[in-house]
């Protein structure tokens, strides 16, 4: 009886000294979040059909089933120096679109961004960088319409040569950016630049 | 075309306008439920505007833009947000003004307001952002807290068990 005893504590000891060590070892190692592929970067080749534009809405709530983000959006103006401000850095379920720019669905680009990280841990697009060509993306408009978008490419840019014309300048058909922050990462200077999602409308429904 | 000529804006008042972003939703007076969402709030000739209202979520809302000339268009209700919403055209022939928009609830009759600012497209710039977007802190990087803490607890355990069994085996317990 006393034998079983001690071959019990025995093997709880010896589960717990692993789990244990194991435990420390992983949680005290860094976690990057996902960085795309260079396959991710280079346009997939049938390009599938624009859907026709929707009119003027603005949206409530962006959806992106392949990385599990579901997140209600929040207007987002400039900082002073003309960069897109983004949303508070404590809620990390939640994510910002450009309200001076184009709605999402309409023609023109529409931009949406939201954080990787915070200081608690990861945020609303901490597994943008997983994102694949062809995924969908669902953004809920206040008119009632969800305008569902096909990702066509995921990049990386650097914060010194960021390319403004290509993620923000206006398009002939409804494009979307999804936009957080990526690349390498350094604690004096931060990330270093952004992961930008390029898609485009290849339809609706009503919500 | 019927023009609310008093609401008419100045050259100067559109400068300003144009200058300070235009594309913030614009609220009818009446505060709560009581007011018409309009979007957006500055439109130019031949531009579609998208209008909701949580005031008349049962049953929709005619809506009257006939300020602008745009005549008459219907709120449907619309399940997901409990709001009604419609939308109308604003005429290729629209002059520039702020007009105000009018909504009648079906169910109980009542009447909400928005305004709409009509400009044309040459004095309407869009200015897009430029350069990277800080949206992360490297919080994601560091130790899990939490799974620290489990390993700490779990080594805890494994030191008392061990102590236990060492005291059993210097009592001479056969182990």
């Amino acid at each position: 009886m006393r034998r079983i005893g001690n071959t019990a504590i025995a093997a709880v000891t010896a589960v717990a000294l692993c789990s244990g060590a194991w435990l420390l070892a992983d949680g005290t190692e860094t976690h990057a979040p996902p960085q795309p592929s260079a396959a991710e970067a280079r346009p997939g080749r049938p390009d599938p059909g624009s859907a026709p534009a929707l009119p003027p809405s603005p949206p409530d709530r962006v959806r992106i089933p392949s990385i599990h983000v579901d997140a209600p959006l929040m207007g987002l103006g400039l900082t002073e120096t003309g960069s897109l401000d983004v949303p508070p850095p404590e809620r990390e379920n939640l994510a910002g679109w450009y309200e001076a720019g184009t709605t999402p669905g309409e023609t023109g680009t529409a931009i949406v961004a939201g954080h990787v990280d915070n200081a608690d841990g990861p945020a609303v697009f901490y597994d943008l960088g997983a994102l694949k060509r062809g995924a969908t993306i669902e953004v809920d408009r206040r008119d009632g319409t969800v305008a569902v978008f096909t990702v066509d490419t995921v990049e990386t840019y650097e914060a010194r040569n960021f390319p403004d014309a290509k993620v923000y300048g206006a398009a002939e058909r409804p494009e979307l950016r999804v936009i957080t922050c990526g690349g390498g990462y350094s604690r004096a200077t931060g990330y270093q630049g952004n992961i930008v999602v390029f898609a485009h409308l290849t339809g609706s429904r009503p919500g | 075309m019927r023009r609310t000529a008093a609401r008419l804006l100045t050259g100067t008042a559109f400068a300003v306008a144009a200058v300070a972003g235009t594309a913030a939703p614009a609220y009818g007076t009446g505060g709560g439920t009581g007011r018409l969402e309009v979007y957006p709030s500055t439109a130019v000739p031949g531009g579609q505007v998208t209008v909701n209202t949580a005031a008349c979520a049962d049953g929709g809302a005619a809506g009257d833009a006939g300020a602008v000339g745009a005549g008459r268009f219907i709120l449907a209700p619309s399940a997901r947000r409990g709001e009604a919403v419609g939308q109308f055209r604003v005429p290729p022939s629209a002059q520039p003004g702020t007009y105000e928009i009018v909504a009648q609830c079906a169910a109980d009759g009542r009447k909400v307001t928005g305004d709409l600012v009509v400009m044309l497209s040459s004095q309407r710039q869009q200015v897009y952002p430029r350069g990277s977007v800080k949206t992360g802190v490297g919080g994601a990087l560091g130790p899990d807290p939490v799974q620290t803490a489990a390993g700490v607890a779990a080594l805890a355990v494994a030191a008392a068990g061990g102590t236990w069994l060492l005291h059993r085996r210097a009592r001479g317990d056969g182990i």
